[in-house]
């Protein structure tokens, strides 16, 4: 049996159904990350620490 | 005005040159969207230089009926492809990418494109360079580059953190990326347990298979992906990306550099002379071949914008993590064998160019190379000074003689079959195209250092 993607077949569908399989997941972990985020800032406003926004985020990610 | 061939696949609209700067040309059809990066997305990603500025220039030069703008986009000193980047600028090119595509989802955006080839190196930096590759997001709507950026970015840098940083040139022969069932069966088993590649490469790659056959129709009446889930899928990303680390610690650098490079005595004086040579020259783009580190790419940094080539992957990786921690703007580090240089690749073998066909440096560094070259690689003397002429109009350029320890060792393992490599032979042949306006011994050694002009 051939067991390997025809080249002339688009492999663009598979890789849209993935993500609709894979996105109750997905969801999950991000709504856990937020949660998560939600309480360190809120341990980090007790001891009266800044909080860390998005865009330093992003800023320290691509010029670290 | 052609359309430079790298940009021919987009309906939305094409780039060309004039005059030695970069227009971009904006077609009707993409109005709508145009409108909207330039509302609120456009400004946040050039003020966090992850989009290359543009202006709008107001006038017509290209008698287009679709054109609803022209843009004059900043330009770029130097165009470098994926396979010519070590692991570490791969993996901030994909963090870039997706730090980008965050950002688009926050203004309402998505990217609809997410091909390595849209970020190149510049100031030190990547940044991405397609200013046509946003649309507008519909919530509930999956990512359509998602396939493209596993594909361009996730599997080229497991394969490289898995296997070997070599893994990097499959790029050259995979002009869309490498082919996720590819990279699925080249990656161990264990690769598996990692959750990010289990699901975008292996899980991936077993779907796309799966749904090979299925009409289109099938994906849109998929379940939506809800912008919850959109997020997590660009956190899980780039998760794993971070993650990927080169099999090479910190330790065996160190023992790396003591090895290959030659004494400190030598390398000062060497420093010494070529940044004498460096003074009466005028350049506005250096190449540096062979620049292993990047120490000598420095000196013309302080001069002129320089690529540092060398062959070994660890030099780059090397050279572009020093150029990160010192903040460095003038210098690209990138991988190119010269007995084997980057081939113009793509749809009709020039949507991407060879090395040679993008911009040419106004000075070539060739120093400690000449022996690799001659004597390794069998490539006659005239072969080198032809090859130097048609790159260049200034060359530094480093003669090591026979009697040098390293060419001993270079011919101990073969026959000299080479009468001519003797330091009046170097002469000879490369008089025939330059003159020598220099030539200094660097001292305690037997190599002589060149400067030559046509």
């Amino acid at each position: 049996m051939l067991d390997f993607i025809l080249l002339y077949l688009d492999p663009g569908t598979g890789s849209l159904i993935v993500q609709a399989i894979i996105a109750g997941f997905l969801a999950l972990a991000f709504y856990f990350k937020m949660a998560k985020n939600a309480v360190t800032d809120w341990v980090l406003g007790l001891f009266g620490k800044k909080k860390i926004t998005e865009e330093e985020l992003t800023n320290d990610e691509t010029t670290q | 005005m052609k359309p430079l061939n790298s940009s021919f696949r987009d309906p939305s609209g094409f780039i060309f040159q004039r005059d030695n700067q970069i227009f971009r040309v904006v077609n009707h059809s993409y109005q709508a969207n145009y409108d909207l990066l330039m509302s609120k997305l456009y400004p946040a990603l050039t003020k966090a230089g992850l989009l290359i500025p543009h202006t709008e220039v107001g006038f017509d030069v290209t008698k287009n009926i679709n054109q609803y703008k022209l843009l004059q986009a900043e330009k770029i000193p130097f165009i470098s492809y994926p396979y010519e980047w070590s692991f570490s600028q791969y993996q901030d090119a994909a963090l870039t990418t997706l730090a980008i595509q965050r950002k688009a989802l926050e203004h309402g955006m998505t990217l609809k494109d997410a091909s390595a080839y849209n970020i190149q190196f510049h100031r030190g930096k990547p940044i991405f360079i397609d200013t046509l590759s946003f649309e507008k997001y519909e919530e509930g709507s999956p990512w359509v580059a998602y396939g493209q950026f596993c594909r361009h970015f996730l599997a080229p840098l497991a394969l490289m953190s898995y296997h070997d940083p070599r893994m990097g040139a499959m790029m050259r022969d995979y002009i869309d990326g490498i082919p996720l069932d590819l990279t699925s069966g080249l990656l161990p088993f264990k690769s598996r347990f990692r959750v990010p590649l289990f699901l975008h490469i292996h899980l991936h790659a077993s779907s796309q298979k799966r749904h090979a056959n299925s009409e289109n129709e099938a994906a849109k009446n998929t379940r939506k992906i809800s912008r919850a889930a959109m997020m997590g899928l660009i956190d899980s990303l780039e998760n794993g990306i971070k993650k990927l680390r080169l099999k090479t610690n910190k330790t065996e650098w160190g023992k790396y550099y003591e090895e290959t490079i030659l004494s400190d005595d030598y390398l000062a004086k060497k420093q010494m002379l070529v940044s004498d040579l460096l003074e009466n020259i005028n350049a506005k783009l250096v190449w540096d071949v062979g620049a292993n580190d990047g120490t000598f790419s420095r000196l013309a940094a302080q001069r002129a914008y320089t690529i540092a080539f060398d062959i070994d992957h660890l030099a780059v990786e090397y050279n572009y993590l020093k150029i990160k921690e010192k903040k460095e703007k003038n210098i690209i580090p990138l991988l190119l064998d010269l007995t084997n240089p980057s081939p113009a690749i793509g749809w009709n073998n020039e949507e991407r160019d060879s090395v040679f066909k993008r911009e040419k440096p106004d000075l070539v560094l060739a120093l400690a190379l000449v022996h690799h070259l001659a004597i390794s690689n069998n490539v006659p003397l005239n072969k080198l000074a032809d090859f130097f002429a048609q790159l260049t109009s200034q060359l530094i350029i480093e003669f090591v003689p026979k009697s040098d320890p390293r060419v001993r060792t270079l011919l101990a393992t073969r026959e000299d079959i080479f009468p001519d490599y003797t330091e009046e032979g170097f002469e000879a042949a490369f008089s025939k195209y330059f003159t020598i306006k220099n030539k200094q011994k660097i001292e305690e050694t037997d190599r002589i250092l060149y400067l030559m002009q046509t």
